[in-house]
């Protein structure tokens, strides 16, 4: 069991609209490999993990030249993910509240951040680096 | 994505497919706004065969409420999933998107 709870999950490519489908597919696979997962669990976690992939191919610089790599791992106590990407450096608004009932954009940091326990990005030489983690069987703010 | 469309007369019901992102939430969040612009401002966004929302999804579902109320109609959904359930909670969303179980009780009045 301690094997496979080492495993990392990898994908690698460019930061394009195309790619959101590989990251659906390996959450997809690394949840298939651990069946105790609980489904929520990985629910809200892909959610997550989208939204700050969805970042990267919104605003990363030059557009559609960004490579990224996601490495996904799975242990008894979290789902971890973390995504680097050859964008230009970001400041992300961290902690800001839920955009009102009638915004129409503004709402995917502040969702990733509800249903993460961590959420983490540090700018390593010319490489963003987000780090993602969630408690399984943390119960979300509602 | 594909949707679908179905003008059922009082209401048009539009079928989206698969992931509502980033990629499908701007051709659907378009084809609301012609619909509305063409007085057909009842929709109902039946997301039975939708298996995830991003914030581009809901986006596009509270432009397209918008844009029906400001014509005196007004956009529903229905059948939504766990996902999309968990995101319009967490989002806050539910309070003026809440999900009707059904197309049919989506629709009740229209």
């Amino acid at each position: 069991m301690a094997g496979e709870d080492d495993e990392t999950y990898v994908a690698e490519g460019f930061a394009v609209p195309e790619e959101l489908d590989t990251v659906h597919a390996l959450l997809a696979q690394a949840a298939a490999d651990h069946p105790d997962v609980d489904p929520t669990d990985v629910m809200l976690f892909e959610t997550a993990v989208i939204e700050i992939a969805n970042n990267v191919v919104e605003y990363g610089k030059p557009e559609g030249e960004v490579r990224w790599r996601l490495e996904l791992s799975i242990d008894d106590e979290r789902i971890a993910a973390e995504l680097y990407d050859t964008g230009q450096e970001f400041t992300p608004g961290m902690g800001a509240a839920m955009p009102g009932e009638d915004a129409e954009s503004g709402r995917g940091l502040p969702l990733a951040e509800a249903v993460l326990d961590k959420i983490e990005l540090e700018r390593v030489d010319d490489t963003n680096h987000w780090r993602m983690v969630r408690r399984r069987g943390h119960v979300p703010q509602a | 994505m594909f949707y679908e469309e179905k003008d059922a007369g009082g209401y048009v019901a539009l079928v989206p497919e698969g992931k509502f992102n980033l990629v499908s939430a701007p051709p659907l969040k378009a084809r609301i706004d012609d619909l509305v612009r063409e007085g057909k401002a009842r929709i109902v966004v039946d997301l039975s065969a939708v298996d995830f929302i991003d914030s581009s999804g809901l986006g596009a579902l509270i432009g397209g409420l918008k844009a029906a109320r400001q014509q005196g109609g007004d956009l529903r959904i229905a059948a939504a999933g766990d996902q999309v359930k968990a995101v319009l909670k967490l989002t806050n969303l539910d309070r003026i998107l809440s999900p009707y179980a059904t197309v049919e009780e989506a629709r009740h009045g229209w």
